[in-house]
């Protein structure tokens, strides 16, 4: 079972007190503050492709869209158990919407012989959530996005279970080869040390640039997408809790109905 | 059969053990846990059946107190044997989660609180009449170099222990500074988490980070970074003190006085990496001795035999499957039975498992635990 | 533009709110509004859709009783062929967010996700969205096109009743072929008893503010009214009122779910630690300087023994 995980380098900014700066160009952020780690759920597909692997053999191939730093969570991800990777740079690449992106995506994977490109289900950074249906849609396969459960069936089909609202699983079949968008808390991913991280920069990581693509300056970046994102705002929003006066009834009331409101009653 | 370099036997001496069981004797956590060391260091021998060693959970409650090793006839260090087990489930990628995720941010984030690096000094704003704190810049000269340790930079809790020592730093003319966002975790937990390459990572990066700077020398706020930087590090050529011994020759030399009063029976509890690891004994009893008003007490159970309050050796990140009370618990209620206000403490884990350790014994009302950090601030 | 889609969501026999969020935010952007229900045998939904939308078209066919994507995408990219309309809202859902992509891709039309404010700019859309977890918005725009899809966030908007009376459309299922790529074989609740609080979507966590092993029904039943599941510090978990696995903290467990309500929780940073990717906070707790209040949404200052008996009651009262 041949499977590619791709996966993305963000910014870690999961900690509330991780502040998210606009730069001056207003349609960027500030970076130089940031940690960069592997993208929570595309961890998770790594994760799971490598099970896979082990339990049904095949190669696991890394792909990933980013700067030479990004090298790092490749390395990561090819010290547990990757078996080689594909890096795409250039700066062609910069501002590629979902659609771009999956463009981009599909010039490394269209030559690989897959049975299952995996992603994780969204990206901390900009959250779109669309990349592995979008790229599905360009190789011409089907897919399954918010992907909990995989279960092999037969050589050509697996059983998936998508998360949807509330914890419900939506169990199906699906005909390989297709893309998995894969939810985190799928599995329990392994830790890669130190030292397997350094070992893993003797397997290879292939670099491909615009021309390795195949592809023209107008199907990338802001040429080759179909949204644009024209300016980044900060939101408004309270520092501090807002606490809820008066007595045990009205704030009971107040709480109640809040959560009322947000749909979680 | 020859015994080959990188091998158990070798690199613990294993053959130097004569099965005494003094380690296991004292070692404290065999109240609550199956862990026995001596054991351990007897089945370790047999390579063959190192990775079953490795999978027993126990390997993973020693809290690396050093008691077994201050106990050794022989002079091995038997907790030494477990973290070797531990480092071969991390080499495997093979160990709890919130390991996992401490050791992660260890690399990611220079700290194993998965805090953002950027934040690393948000705690020295605004310090009661201390105008700015001193960040050394590249090839500044300072008498002292100040390492935080990563729970004094991040955890409310904690963060006063370093807005403390600041004070008292300024209050004294100490000549000092400190190292800025830069500054990294020390790499203790890293090392007794079984990961050893992320150790040598940071004893690397650490040691040249401090050499940036014309100073004398290196002074810790925890006992577990003063540790590691003293005895663990390879590559770094500085005098390592912790904060206690700094303070105590201060008050010692005159430059610091305590004028204010705390009129309170005060308990001291041994950090293990201060004191059973490092012996450093008297410093901080010293310290105590010299705030007016404090009346001190010892434990039965104090210095070279103090109780483990379980919060090193990785601890903090991975709970024992025991559901038998913590040492903390029996720590605090042995504090209680002395009659004691307060448990006086040099160590940021020490503090947090302690004062755990009061509320769930509902003692919160009666006793407080504090940082000596925390009541020279007061005394100052 | 001449009409607005908006796709109808069900599942298992209930039409979703998110379908009625979408019409109201539908019918305020102007043009015509159309509901285009996929299902079989529920003329019920597309009798409640009439009331929201100015034409409800329906397809009942067996092979749209469960949401299957490739099927799902193959009718609608053949109905939005036809029809043209201007705009395509859908929700961004479990099956929503599955879908879009993939069927904008095949029609070749500017799409985005996960949208939670919409206007109109003449026949173009401009959507704001969220980025970086909440922290920042932004602000999208389109390339020209004659039709764009937009995934909308669930409770973006609320519903509100129109009063419309829109024609219903029972129209030829426009997918005459058997879908074999994809098959849905059926919906899996999440195991009873196996509690898992890292997949929780609602936790109430406990502190030791309930005092006593015997207040913890009390924590419980708020649990059971909210369909919660109870977690805990590490002290309650010390003394044994709740499993180790039920801990939230560096040693524990690191949880996210959608609301965390954490009642007698002081907020130590080591349980925070745990809990500060969550998406809703609210604390309850006596001391107004507990830190737990530094990172929560909502807070209620007060005896947690008044507060959560009247909020049980509350609740219930809003269950019905």
């Amino acid at each position: 079972m041949n499977i590619v995980v791709c996966v993305k380098q963000v910014p870690d900014t999961s900690d509330p007190d991780t502040e998210v700066h606009i730069d001056s160009t207003g349609r960027g952020v500030d970076q130089s503050k940031f940690s960069f780690v592997i993208n929570e759920a595309d961890n998770y597909g790594v994760e799971e492709a490598i099970l896979l692997k082990e339990k049904h053999g095949g190669e696991v191939v890394i792909v990933s869209i980013g700067p030479e730093a990004a090298n790092q969570v490749i390395r990561m991800a090819l010290a547990k158990g990757g078996d080689r990777a594909i890096r795409l740079e250039d700066e062609a690449f910069a501002f590629s919407d979902v659609y771009a992106t999956a463009k981009i995506l599909q010039s490394a994977i269209k030559d690989i012989e897959f049975d299952v490109v995996m992603t994780g289900c969204m990206a901390s950074d900009d959250g779109y959530a669309a990349t592995g249906q979008t790229l599905a849609q360009l190789l011409g396969v089907p897919h399954a996005a918010y992907v909990k459960s995989v279960e092999v069936i037969d050589e050509k089909t697996l059983k998936v279970g998508r998360e949807l609202e509330g914890g419900l699983l939506e169990m199906s079949e699906i005909k390989m080869p297709c893309v998995l968008t894969i939810q985190t808390g799928i599995n329990e991913p392994r830790y890669a040390s130190f030292k397997g991280i350094r070992e893993a920069s003797k397997k290879e990581i292939k670099i491909m640039d615009l021309a390795a693509t195949g592809l023209s300056s107008d199907e990338v970046g802001e040429n080759g997408s179909l949204s644009v994102l024209k300016g980044y705002s900060m939101p408004e929003v309270g520092e501090l809790a807002e606490i809820l006066e008066g007595d045990a009834s009205e704030t009971s009331t107040k709480l109640a109905t809040i959560l009322k409101e947000k749909g979680l009653v | 059969m020859g015994i080959e370099e990188g091998t158990f036997v070798k690199k613990y001496d294993l053959l130097g053990c004569i099965q005494c069981g003094r380690c296991t004797g004292g070692c404290p956590v065999t109240v609550r846990t199956p862990l026995n060391v001596r054991k351990f260091v007897y089945e370790a021998l047999n390579e063959e059946i190192l990775e079953e060693l490795a999978d027993k959970p126990e390997i993973w409650d020693c809290t690396t107190c050093n008691t077994c090793a201050l106990r050794c006839p022989k002079g091995l260090e038997p907790f030494e044997v477990l973290i070797g087990l531990r480092s071969m489930k991390a080499e495997e990628g093979n160990i709890e989660p919130t390991a996992r995720d401490a050791l992660e941010s260890m690399f990611n984030n220079g700290n194993p609180w998965g805090k953002p690096a950027a934040k690393r000094c948000d705690w020295m704003d605004g310090i009661d009449g201390v105008e700015k704190v001193r960040i050394l810049e590249e090839g500044e000269k300072a008498d002292v170099l100040i390492h935080v340790c990563c729970t004094a930079c991040y955890d409310p809790r904690i963060i006063p222990l370093a807005r403390n020592l600041v004070r008292v730093l300024e209050k004294a003319g100490v000549d000092y500074g400190f190292i800025g966002t830069e500054e990294k975790h020390c790499g203790s937990e890293a090392r007794r988490l079984g990961e050893e390459g992320l150790f040598e990572y940071f004893d690397e990066e650490n040691s040249e980070l401090f050499s940036r700077f014309d100073v004398n020398r290196l002074v810790t706020l925890s006992p577990h970074c003063f540790n590691t930087f003293k005895n663990e590090y390879q590559n770094l050529n500085l005098p390592v003190m912790h904060y206690t011994q700094l303070i105590a020759e201060m008050i010692e030399s005159g430059s610091l006085e305590l004028p204010g009063e705390i009129a309170t029976q005060v308990v001291y509890h041994d950090p293990c990496y201060l004191g059973k690891k490092n012996l450093v004994f008297d410093e901080p009893r010293y310290i105590l001795g010299k705030i007016k008003g404090v009346e001190l007490a010892e434990f039965f159970r104090s210095k070279e035999r103090s109780l483990c309050c379980e919060g090193g050796g990785g601890k903090m990140w991975v709970e024992s499957q025991s559901k038998a009370p913590r040492l903390a618990e029996t720590r605090v209620l042995d504090a209680q039975a002395l009659g004691a206000k307060t448990i006086a403490v040099a160590c940021p884990f020490c503090l947090l498992t302690l004062e755990d350790a009061l509320k769930v014994k509902g003692l919160e009302e009666e006793m407080r635990v504090a940082d000596i950090l925390e009541l020279l601030g007061e005394a100052i | 533009m001449n009409e607005i889609f908006v796709l109808a969501e069900h599942r298992q026999g209930e039409l979703r709110e998110v379908s009625l969020e979408l019409l109201t935010l539908a019918s305020k952007l102007g043009p015509k509004v159309t509901a285009v229900l996929l299902g079989s045998g529920v003329d019920e939904f597309a009798n409640k859709l009439a009331s929201y939308a100015d034409r409800v078209l329906y397809v009942d066919d067996s092979m749209y009783a469960n949401y299957v994507c490739s099927a799902y995408q193959a009718a609608l990219s053949e109905l939005i062929k036809k029809e043209k309309p201007g705009l395509v809202l859908i929700g961004n859902t479990g099956q929503g967010s599955d879908l879009i992509p993939s069927l904008a891709v095949e029609l070749g039309c500017p799409f985005t996700t996960d949208v939670i404010s919409l206007t109109l700019e003449g026949d173009k859309p401009v959507a704001v969205r969220q980025f970086y977890g909440g922290k920042i918005n932004g602000t999208i725009e389109f390339k020209d096109a004659e039709t764009y899809l937009i995934g909308v966030r669930e409770a973006a908007v609320p519903a509100e009743e129109l009063g419309k009376s829109g024609e219903i459309q029972k129209i030829e299922n426009p997918i005459t072929t058997e879908i074999t790529v994809q098959k849905f074989l059926e919906y899996v609740e999440a195991a009873v008893g196996e509690v898992d609080i890292t997949q929780s979507a609602m936790l109430v966590a406990v502190g030791r503010g309930i005092r006593e092993d015997k207040n913890m029904p009390m924590m419980e039943e708020l649990a059971q009214v909210l369909g919660a599941d109870l977690a805990g510090s590490r002290a309650v978990v010390d003394a044994g009122w709740l499993p180790p696995d039920r801990q939230v903290g560096i040693s524990g467990k690191t949880v996210k779910p959608k609301l965390y309500l954490a009642v007698g929780i002081s907020g130590a940073f080591q349980h925070v630690t745990g809990m500060k990717g969550s998406e809703l906070v609210v604390a309850i707790n006596k001391d107004p300087d507990a830190p737990i209040f530094q990172y929560a949404d909502y807070g209620i200052v007060d005896d947690l023994f008044k507060v959560v008996p009247a909020l049980i009651e509350k609740i219930k009262e809003l269950k019905g």
